[in-house]
C-alpha cells in the first residue's frame, strides 16, 4: 500500500470515530479520557474493535491517536471557565458521587496518564496545572452547597 | 638569562594558545549528523511545543486570573497565580534552551550548509542576543510581577524566535525529503505519534 493511500485509510477511520463514537462526546476531556482508555498501557497502542474490522489495525490506531491528540489540544486551548465547565459535565456524566469523585482525581490525578504519546511537556504541565485548579473550584462549589436534607432544592454546582 | 626566560614565557604562552584553540568547538564537516538532528528537534520543538499562539495565548491571558478570583475568591487565586507562574517560568527556561541549542547550530554549522547573506547572518546575531535578553529579563518579571506583568517582553520574545525559526528552517531545509514533504502537504497535519 502507497503512503497516501494508507493515509487515506488513517483520515477515512478517524472521520468515522468522530462521527460515530466520538460523537455523543462533547467534550474534549471526555474524549481525552476516553481515548486514553483504548491505549494499551504496555505497548501505547490504540485499539478500537469496530474500527479494526472496518478499517485496519493500524489505520485505527493512527486514527484513534489523531483524534486524541485533537482532543488534548483542544484542552489546551481551553480557558478556565471552559475547563470548570468541563470537568462539571464529565462528573455528571460518569454518574459517580461528586465528592468520591474529586477525592479521587485530586488523590490519583487520573489525568496525567489520560494524556497523548508526544505531546510537548509544557502543555502536558498546562493541562494538569488547569485541572488543579478547577478541581479546587468545584470542590469549593460543592461544599458551599447545602447539606442534603437541610433544602429541599439543592443549589446546581453552577 | 633575562632573554631565556622571555622565550621560556612566549614558549608557555604559545602552548597556552594551542591549548585554547585545541579546546575550542570547531564545525567539523563530518560527523556533525547529530548537530543537524538536535537543531532540527530544537526547531520543531520551538514551532509545535513552545511558540503554538494557542498556547501563549492560553499561559499569558490575564482572562483565566479574573475568572478564577471571580469564581473563588481567596485560597484558590493564591494556588492560581502559583501554578500559572510555575508554568510559564517553565516556558521561558524551555524557549531560552532550545534558542540556545539553535544558536550553538548556527555558530558551528550552519555556515558549512546554508549560505546566508552577511545581512541575514548580523540579523540572526542580534535577533539571538535579543532573545536571550528577553528572556533574562522576563524570568525576572515573572518572578517580580507574575506571569500577567510582562506581556510586552512576551511578544518581543515570541516575535524575534519566530524569525530565528524561519531562518533556522532555511537552514535546515536540506533535511526535509520531498517525498515527506509531499506527504505532509496531503496531510492534515496530525500525524499520530504511534
Amino acid at each position: 500500500m502507497s503512503i497516501p493511500a494508507k493515509h487515506r485509510d488513517v483520515l477515512a477511520a478517524a472521520d468515522d470515530l468522530r462521527r460515530r463514537t466520538l460523537a455523543g462526546m462533547a467534550q474534549p476531556l471526555e474524549r481525552m479520557i476516553y481515548l486514553a482508555s483504548t491505549r494499551d498501557y504496555n505497548t501505547g497502542l490504540y485499539y478500537h474493535q469496530g474500527l479494526a474490522l472496518r478499517f485496519s489495525d493500524e489505520a485505527a490506531c493512527e486514527a484513534l491517536a489523531d483524534c486524541h491528540r485533537e482532543a488534548f489540544e483542544e484542552l489546551v486551548a481551553a480557558s478556565m471557565e471552559e475547563l470548570v465547565h468541563e470537568l462539571e459535565a464529565y462528573l455528571k456524566s460518569t454518574r459517580v458521587a461528586a465528592g468520591d469523585f474529586i477525592l479521587a482525581w485530586k488523590g490519583l490525578e487520573p489525568y496525567r496518564v489520560a494524556v497523548p504519546v508526544g505531546i510537548d511537556s509544557l502543555s502536558s504541565e498546562l493541562v494538569f496545572s488547569n485541572l488543579k485548579v478547577a478541581l479546587a473550584i468545584l470542590e469549593q462549589r460543592l461544599m458551599a452547597r447545602p447539606k442534603p436534607g437541610a433544602s429541599p432544592h439543592p443549589l446546581p454546582v453552577q | 638569562m633575562i632573554g631565556l626566560l622571555l622565550y621560556v614565557l612566549l614558549g608557555v604562552g604559545l602552548l597556552a594558545f594551542l591549548w585554547a584553540l585545541a579546546r575550542r568547538k570547531g564545525a567539523p564537516v563530518e560527523g556533525c549528523g547529530q548537530q543537524f538532528v538536535e537543531a532540527r528537534q530544537a526547531l520543531r520543538t520551538l514551532q509545535f511545543g513552545l511558540l503554538p499562539e494557542n498556547l501563549i495565548t492560553r499561559i499569558f491571558d490575564p482572562e483565566d486570573f479574573r475568572y478564577v478570583t471571580s469564581a473563588s475568591p481567596g485560597e484558590i487565586g493564591k494556588l492560581f497565580l502559583q501554578e500559572r507562574t510555575r508554568i510559564s517560568l517553565m516556558w521561558v527556561r524551555r524557549v531560552r534552551s532550545e534558542i540556545r541549542n539553535l544558536m550553538h547550530f548556527h555558530l558551528a554549522y550552519s555556515r558549512l550548509h546554508a549560505k546566508l547573506s552577511l545581512v541575514t547572518e548580523i540579523r540572526l546575531a542580534l535577533d539571538f542576543v535579543l532573545l536571550l535578553m528577553a528572556c533574562r529579563a522576563l524570568r525576572i518579571l515573572l518572578y517580580l510581577r507574575g506571569p500577567y506583568g510582562a506581556r510586552a517582553v512576551v511578544g518581543v520574545l515570541t516575535a524575534a524566535a519566530a524569525r530565528v525559526c524561519a531562518a533556522s528552517e532555511k537552514s535546515l531545509a536540506f533535511l526535509n525529503p520531498p517525498t515527506l514533504e509531499s506527504f505532509r502537504r496531503d496531510s492534515a497535519g496530525h500525524g499520530a505519534a504511534i
